[in-house]
């Protein structure tokens, strides 16, 4: 045999050789370590080479030629191999790494906003969105704001009705007039437009206040402190059309449906005219119901149009201006809309009432 | 107030039904709160008679009775009513029988003794609310008939709630009226044949010496009566309308106040001396009312008195001893108007209120008191016999409210309604008693004398309202203001978004739970009439409220509680009084529970103060927590007050172990509150370019003496630290095994940053040589 041909039965022998080494190697690591023997700088290819030096100069180029075509093939069979292996790693990583995503995720402790608060943030967001500014007042009242600038004098009945609390040894003033814990947010209206017109001289103005309130009655349905918003607007030309206008959106647009509205003839020494305000009720879409007793209607609050002597106590001309209010309780709307049924709910925060209202349906 | 539909068809011929009349009643501003039905339910009710009555031998409450309801045999029954005795007739529901309630009559055995049907009060015929016993029939009552037949219940009843500026519609026959101008039916007012007067029968002479407060006031003398039970139908339509029957010249006026609106006053003719003044009262003068209570008057009060003593407080109340009695003979009747703010007033200075002063307070119709005295007159004296003297009367009735027009533009009350008024309404409101004359725009209202609540033009935009229907006035949206809304607070949300749930307690707790918390300053607001001593001191803290909610969870068996309320404290100043808003938190139990991931852990303090820290951080504000052993309630060495800015905005810590048990409550519970009107602005950011270098961390331990504050150490590397670094924290505290007695190890981790180059090793070698130096010389604490 000649020598180039015992050198390319050489090579040929080693490229099998290496070919089935890469095969068998186990993992990346081998093979890497058979990428070093075959073709590193030391390597077995490297080897064959050495030997081109006993070969005549014009069998050379042959040679090397072969050389380099064993070391292709060797090359792509080690990049071949090596993404085989590469890939069966990863998936056997992948399935190592399996993981039961139906466990419990890690939770953050989770808060709630109480129903009457979530009750407060939309019923003043949608006066807000209609142009209403926002409102508050002291809870601690004196007789005037409560009652005298709201056209209910001391000798009036309705006076009686609204069962006050008052404060022991606070008077107003230097006044024996006793404070009391107010009874509605109306005095807000008051103090409210006192303050709007030392700044602006006159209206118009609308306002939207919300707060807690006190009646002295403790019962089943009646809780001593509960939540009102009260809203007015006092302008040139406002009309009970426009009463019933923002009330109708109002009402739509919190009990997210068409409520049909109907105002009943009342009678609240702030208002004349003056009405109680009902709505289809939301139960029984108004075909009559053990809550609506039958009737297919709702009382939800009062309203009417501002009375003249209001208007006197805070300076404003009510042959020139003319203003609509209406007070609303929070609580009952709240109990309407997500069907609360025990207005004590509301104070006894039971954390799992208040996880449960917390999370929107 | 109740009226049965036959008292209104005195007055009206209505032809429609009792759900037709109520749906009226409600478009003209009376509410009506309910209409009951035909009383076919208590069908099976019979009238009984006791004929023997014996104590129960095994409870002191209750009676054995024999009652004979007409059948062969008696019945027995057990009654635990004590207002009957042998010989009374009363109602008696026998075994099968349903009640009004629902209740089903069965044979039953009441501690041992067998009761086979049940005696009744107003209560279970549905008559009434409450009572005081059994319902006492007449003596005159058949025994064995149905008691809803005798009784004719068997018609609808209104039940209305009429509005306080209705006074005259506070009777069937204020109601029957505006029902007969709405309907265009006729109104025909109840006739009284004319009373014989016997001129032996002295009335005494009346005089009004405060004619401000009594502009009409007459008295008739009626001698010779027989006090006699009122007639079967007057009694039934005294249940029907929730008045217990009395006794026949009691139940006759109140017959007559229920019906035709006047209030009036019967007195014993015989304990009377003299005539009659209504007047003043004299400061310190006594009067022992009716109801049993003994007053000492103000000046300003107005009585009615004889030559001795004050017989009535006007329109309220009359003394006890001039009253009608069993042996009552002669009577003197009282019928008036009194001014309403007086008796208004003179009702709240002795909180004593009658169905008469109701009336009076609200207005009563100046016709009807002339009316009311000859139908209560012709009615005694038709009962109880007798024979009457000549009215006395002192002022004029026609005078009151007379000639009274209110006059305005027409189209300013079109322009208040939002709708026309067409002169179509003007028939309905004549019907009404209203003088209607349109002079172009120009209206000139003559008003009634009943309609008291009529006084200004936007009382008669109401008036056509009411007749018009709020139905008929058009719904529109206003034009919209252009106010710039004012972006709400977000104090609770931002609270709640930590994690916590948001409770609302009262703002009112007890006295003592005050004192948990806050010293006796005398800064306390306290209510004059409290609902109970739990809720009668204004709070002063949030705390009492949210440990109360607290302890109620844990006893529904929750693991953990986190609360948070924002709202109200309330205290005296020098100036008066002060509201605060506030915001507190607490928590107490699990904050995590047990998971795959993790082991359930205790809340502690530093849980509360992260939550704290990151809500003062969401609004561009820092706090800082000083330690403050000598907080009220807090346990010392677990609480800090709170600085924010150069506030003391609030206070956080461990609630007292006694105090927390006193809640029930075992597990560790942190509280914190904040006053939120004492926090600063937030600060908005401002820009600063982000570093293109990179930083680098280096961490140091050393070793300090046990009580050291992180913050002071923090505070010493800050300053200390090199205008290098940007950052340092406590990365690890340990004084376990290893760490000298009274030592705390503490790791520091700082890290270092140059806008302008990359950092070098001597940097930080330089920055950690002058840390150690700073720890030495302000701590003497060494590395580690
Ligand atoms: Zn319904």
């Amino acid at each position: 045999m000649s020598e180039i041909d015992s050198l390319k039965a050489q090579l040929e022998s080693l490229q099998s050789e290496a070919l089935s080494a890469f095969d068998s190697a186990a993992d990346s690591a081998a093979l890497q370590l058979l990428r070093v023997h075959y073709l590193g700088k030391k390597g077995a290819l490297t080897e064959v080479l050495k030997g081109v030096g006993k070969l005549p100069p014009q069998e050379r180029p042959v040679i090397g030629q072969y050389v380099n075509q064993a070391k292709a093939v060797l090359s792509a069979a080690l990049d071949r191999c090596e993404a085989t292996l590469s890939a069966q790693g990863k998936s056997a990583r992948i399935e190592a790494e399996r993981i039961d995503v139906t466990l419990s995720g890690r939770k953050l402790p989770a808060g709630a906003l109480h129903p009457v608060q979530q009750g407060l943030d939309e019923i003043t967001a949608i006066f807000a969105q209609m142009g209403f500014a926002i409102a508050e007042g002291p809870e601690i009242e004196d007789e005037f704001h409560n009652f005298d600038a709201l056209n209910i004098p001391p000798e009036h009945p309705a006076r009686a009705m609204h069962d006050t609390f008052f404060l022991k040894d606070l008077t107003h003033g230097d006044a024996a007039e006793p404070m009391l814990l107010r009874t509605h947010t109306s005095p807000v209206q008051i103090r409210t437009m006192k303050r709007f017109l030392a700044e602006n001289g006159e209206p118009p103005l609308a306002v939207v206040a919300p707060g807690r309130v006190y009646r002295c009655d403790y019962d089943v349905t009646h809780s001593p402190m509960f939540h009102q918003v009260e809203v007015f607007k006092v302008d040139r030309d406002v009309s009970m059309a426009h009463l019933k206008g923002v009330l109708k959106h109002f009402l739509s647009t919190y009990f997210e449906k068409d409520v049909g509205i109907r105002l009943r003839p009342h009678y609240f020494p702030f208002t004349e005219p003056s009405a109680e305000v009902d709505i289809s009720c939301v139960f029984c879409a108004g075909k009559g119901c053990r809550i609506c007793k039958g009737s297919g209607w709702i009382e939800v609050l009062g309203s009417g149009m501002i009375h003249p002597n209001v208007m006197r106590s805070v300076g404003v001309d009510s042959s020139e201006f003319s203003g609509f209010a209406f007070g609303l309780g929070v609580e009952r709307l709240v109990m309407l809309k997500q069907g609360i049924p025990d207005l004590r709910l509301f104070f006894e925060n039971d954390v799992r009432f208040l996880r449960r209202m917390g999370v929107p349906l | 107030m109740k009226i049965p539909f036959s008292w209104l068809k005195a007055y009206v011929p209505l032809t429609a039904t009792p759900a037709q009349i109520a749906d009226d009643l409600v478009r003209l501003g009376h509410e009506v709160e309910a209409v009951e039905l035909p009383r076919a339910a208590v069908h099976g009710v019979r009238v009984g008679l006791i004929t023997a009555k014996q104590p129960h031998p095994d409870a002191d409450k209750l009676s054995l009775l024999k009652i004979d309801i007409g059948e062969t045999e008696e019945l027995a029954i057990v009654c635990g009513a004590a207002n009957m005795g042998e010989g009374d007739k009363v109602p008696v529901a026998t075994i099968g029988t349903t009640l009004p309630g629902g209740l089903v009559i069965k044979q039953g055995k009441i501690r041992g003794e067998t009761s086979f049907g049940m005696c009744c009060s107003e209560v279970e015929l549905g008559l009434a609310d409450e009572s005081a016993g059994l319902l006492i029939l007449p003596a005159d009552a058949p025994v064995g008939a149905q008691v809803g037949e005798y009784l004719t219940l068997e018609e609808a009843v209104f039940d209305l709630s009429i509005t306080p500026n209705r006074g005259d519609c506070m009777n069937a026959r204020g109601i029957a009226r505006d029902l007969a101008a709405d309907a265009g039916l006729p109104f025909t007012d109840i006739s009284v044949a004319e009373i014989a007067v016997d001129t032996a029968v002295t009335t005494p002479r009346v005089t009004v010496s405060a004619g401000q407060d009594a502009p009409v006031y007459m008295a008739r003398r009626i001698d010779g009566i027989t006090l006699a039970d009122s007639p079967a139908w007057m009694q039934a339509s005294l249940l029907m309308a929730g008045m217990r029957p009395i006794n026949g010249v009691v139940d006759i006026l109140n017959y007559v106040m229920l019906t035709q609106g006047q209030p009036m006053h019967a007195f014993d003719a015989d304990t009377l001396h003299g005539d009659i003044t209504v007047r003043s009262a004299v400061d310190g003068e006594d009067f022992a009312a009716l109801d049993g209570r003994e007053l000492k008057l103000h000046t300003g009060d107005l009585v009615v008195s004889d030559e001795r003593s004050v017989i009535a407080l006007a329109g309220i109340m009359g003394s006890a001893a001039s009253g009608v009695s069993e042996g009552t003979v002669n009577i003197v009747l009282e019928s008036a108007f009194f001014r309403p703010a007086r008796v208004s007033e003179t009702r709240r200075t002795y909180a004593m209120v009658s169905e008469a002063s109701m009336r009076f307070e609200r207005g009563v119709d100046p016709a009807v008191v002339a009316m009311a005295m000859q139908q209560a007159t012709a009615l005694i004296i038709d009962l109880c016999g007798g024979t009457s003297g000549e009215i006395a009367v002192c002022g004029d009735a026609g005078a009151i409210n007379a000639g009274r027009t209110v006059s305005c533009s027409l189209s300013r009350i079109e322009s208040r309604l939002g709708v026309a008024v067409p002169a179509a309404l003007d028939v309905v409101l004549a019907r009404m008693g209203f003088v209607m004359q349109r002079d172009g725009d120009l209206l000139t209202v003559h008003v009634p004398s009943f309609r008291h609540d009529v006084t200004i033009p936007e009382d008669l935009s109401e008036e056509y309202a009411r007749v018009i229907g709020f139905d008929a006035i058009p719904t529109l949206l206003p034009p919209l203001a252009t106010t710039a809304p004012v972006r709400p607070d977000r104090f609770i949300h931002d609270a709640v978004a930590g994690g916590f749930l948001q409770a609302v307690t009262y703002a009112f707790i007890s006295a003592d739970e005050q004192r948990l918390f806050v010293a006796d300053d005398g800064l306390d607001i306290a209510l004059a009439n409290p609902i109970s001593d739990a809720m009668s001191v204004m709070r002063r803290s949030v705390w009492p409220g949210l440990l109360n909610a607290a302890r109620r969870n844990l006893n529904r068996q929750q693991p953990g509680v986190a609360l948070a309320e924002q709202g109200r404290v309330y205290l005296r100043t020098d100036a008066g009084h002060d509201e605060n808003n506030v915001l507190a938190w607490l928590m107490t139990g699990e904050v995590e529970q047990d998971q795959w991931y993790g082991d359930a852990r205790a809340a502690d303090f530093f849980d509360l103060k992260g939550a704290v820290e990151t809500w003062l951080q969401v609004r561009g504000l820092n706090g800082r927590f000083i330690a403050d052993d000598s907080m009220q309630g807090l346990q010392a060495g677990q609480s800090a007050k709170i600085m924010v800015g150069r506030a003391e905005a609030g206070r956080i810590g461990r609630v007292d172990t006694d105090l927390a048990e006193q809640f029930d409550i075992d597990a560790p519970v942190f509280v914190a509150e904040l006053n939120l009107d004492l926090l600063p602005q937030g600060k908005q950011a401002k820009f600063a370019p982000l570093a293109e270098f990179p930083a680098v961390e280096r961490d140091l331990v050393f070793l300090f003496d046990r009580g050291v504050s992180s913050e002071a150490v923090l505070n010493a590397v800050r300053s200390g630290g090199g205008k290098l670094l940007t950052d340092a924290r406590i990365f690890d505290r340990y004084d376990g095994k290893g760490v000298p007695d009274g030592k705390v190890s503490l790791g520091i981790r700082f890290g270092l940053q140059d806008a302008k180059r990359t950092l070098t090793q001597a940097d930080s070698d330089a920055a950690s040589s002058a840390i150690i130096a700073a720890m030495d010389k302000r701590f003497g604490a060494a590395l580690r």
